[in-house]
């Protein structure tokens, strides 16, 4: 148990932005707003954990320092914390390990990435083909579709999921977010719409495949003791996990399966003191439609993933809700941001208070799986609910 | 604002150079574990079976078979079991209109660093090679 709440936290909305903001304009906004929402002024900060995955994005080194000062922080601790697509909910994790630890009593966790409307899409996807190994892999021009399109082909020859599973999947995500006012992507679109969507890499189509978005995410932690009324009616980080894999797909005994998420799931639940069968609601990575399915097939969410989704058990009204924020295919990713708003919302949720599409009861427990790379990298926490 | 930034790397490949010089010749060179004996192609510098750390460089044939393909309006890559090394390994298909299950790799083009597969003609499959 990590003893750190959740006091609070907002975003910005997620989408391409075109209005002449910057990504300095985003953080402040998302970082005020965090703080209205834990009842705290920028004084009580005393730790800035900053995630973004790439400074060719922001044209900014050490973006750091940089937005603790746009942000009015001097004399406090500061660190950036990068692990590609995992970057935002690492940085959750080293924010919480700093209030454990007894460096830092309030800390704000900021992501935020300007991935969308800064570059053209080729460039972006250049530059996300590094997320590989460049030297291999990225060397042949390879995009993230494909590559997460031949691990999801992997994993439907050994599970026998189907392109009709995983356009169920981006639809649903995809209605989900039509309810939340932050969303890039919320659609009404149906599994049929998916599957006539036009084809991006086998068995992928357009609408399978999450938004390049800019935006970003905050939320700020603390002892129960260090926060406004004892940090009562938030949620608390009970339990975190973090593993990596093999970065190249073929190195990878199962190339279908994210062996890193059965791992990171393993120790958060472990440290949280519960199972996986106490979960009661989830926030997944889904970059692409089949990810979802592989990450709940990793994360031991149910006995057979598959089945359990053509069942209904993670539709908003299931057993185990999942991705009702609307996910990275619906919310929007932009990269830095991602988990930290991932966590966000399944604080939320848990809390009773979640702006969009949320449980008919909170349950005790959520969990939350962020990844870097495809899977290379994983995040899992673990959070409950507020007694 | 307008910002331009124009980068020309060069970058050293170390103790994996006889790789990458083989395969700019379209060859391929694996690493074998001075310990355990298992081959990896692509090399990587710590063997992922005993962690060891020794590397003998032994050629291989260049011949796969396609594993799991999948193909994109532009191009088509897969995964492909080279013979005689452990796992698989990621490859971009030379010819994305060609159908066939074996290829043999062939030197990269645009003078870059991946691996490119040419596929066999589908009549000449034989998995029984593989």
């Amino acid at each position: 148990m990590t003893g750190v709440s959740l006091a609070g936290g907002a975003m910005t909305p997620f989408n391409r932005r075109k209005d002449g903001s910057s990504y300095r304009d985003w953080c402040a906004e998302a970082f005020r707003a965090a703080l209205t929402d834990a009842r705290l002024a920028a004084r009580d900060i005393d730790a800035l954990v900053i995630a973004s995955e790439s400074d060719f994005f922001s044209m900014q080194l050490n973006p750091a320092a940089l937005v603790a000062d746009e942000l009015g922080l001097r004399g406090i601790r500061l660190q950036r914390v990068e692990g590609g697509g995992a970057s935002g909910h690492l940085a959750v994790q080293a924010g919480a390990a700093l209030v454990a630890a007894g460096q830092a009593r309030r800390v704000a966790v900021l992501g935020f990435e300007a991935s969308a409307a800064h570059l053209d899409g080729g460039t972006v996807g250049t530059l996300y083909s590094l997320s590989y190994d460049a030297w291999s892999e990225g060397a042949t021009g390879i995009g993230s579709a494909a590559i997460y399109a031949l691990s999801a082909l992997a994993f439907m020859a050994e599970t026998g999921a189907t392109g009709a599973d995983f356009a169920r999947i981006a639809a649903r995500n995809r209605q989900h977010a039509r309810r939340n006012r932050f969303a890039h992507l919320g659609l009404d679109v149906s599994a049929a719409d998916v599957l006539a969507s036009p084809p991006v890499a086998t068995p992928y189509r357009r609408l399978d495949c999450s938004p390049l978005s800019d935006g970003a995410a905050c939320v700020i932690l603390g002892r129960g003791a260090d926060l406004p009324g004892t940090g009562r009616g938030r949620a608390r980080l009970a339990g975190t996990g973090a593993a990596n894999d093999r970065v190249r797909l073929g190195d990878r005994p199962a190339p279908g399966r994210f062996r890193a998420k059965t791992d990171a799931a393993r120790q958060a639940l472990a440290a949280a003191g519960c199972t996986a069968g106490d979960i009661g609601l989830a926030e997944v990575y889904d970059s692409f439609s089949g990810a979802q399915l592989q990450a709940l097939d990793a994360l031991g969410l149910a006995a057979d993933a598959v089945a359990a989704e053509r069942a209904g058990r993670f539709a908003a009204d299931g057993a185990l809700p999942v991705n009702l924020s609307g996910g990275l295919l619906g919310q929007g990713a932009p990269v830095g941001a991602t988990g930290v708003a991932q966590v966000l919302a399944a604080a939320q949720q848990l809390e009773g208070r979640y702006h969009g599409v949320a449980p008919a009861a909170p349950p005790r427990f959520a969990l939350v799986d962020t990844h870097g790379g495809i899977a290379t990298l994983c995040a899992v926490s673990v959070l409950e609910a507020p007694r | 604002m307008k910002r331009r930034l124009c980068l020309d790397y060069t970058l050293p490949t170390g103790r994996l150079r006889p790789h990458f010089e083989a395969l700019a010749q379209g060859r391929a060179l694996a690493a074998r574990c001075a310990d355990c004996a298992r081959v990896a192609f692509p090399p990587a510098l710590t063997c992922a079976a005993c962690g060891g750390s020794g590397i003998d460089w032994v050629p291989l044939a260049g011949s796969a078979k396609v594993l799991h393909r999948t193909d994109t309006p532009g191009a088509a890559f897969a995964l492909a079991a080279f013979d005689g090394a452990a796992g698989a390994a990621l490859v971009r298909l030379a010819d994305a209109a060609a159908a066939g299950r074996r290829g043999q790799l062939v030197p990269p083009k645009d003078n870059d660093a991946g691996l490119w597969l040419a596929l066999e003609e589908a009549e000449d499959d034989d998995d029984s090679t593989g």
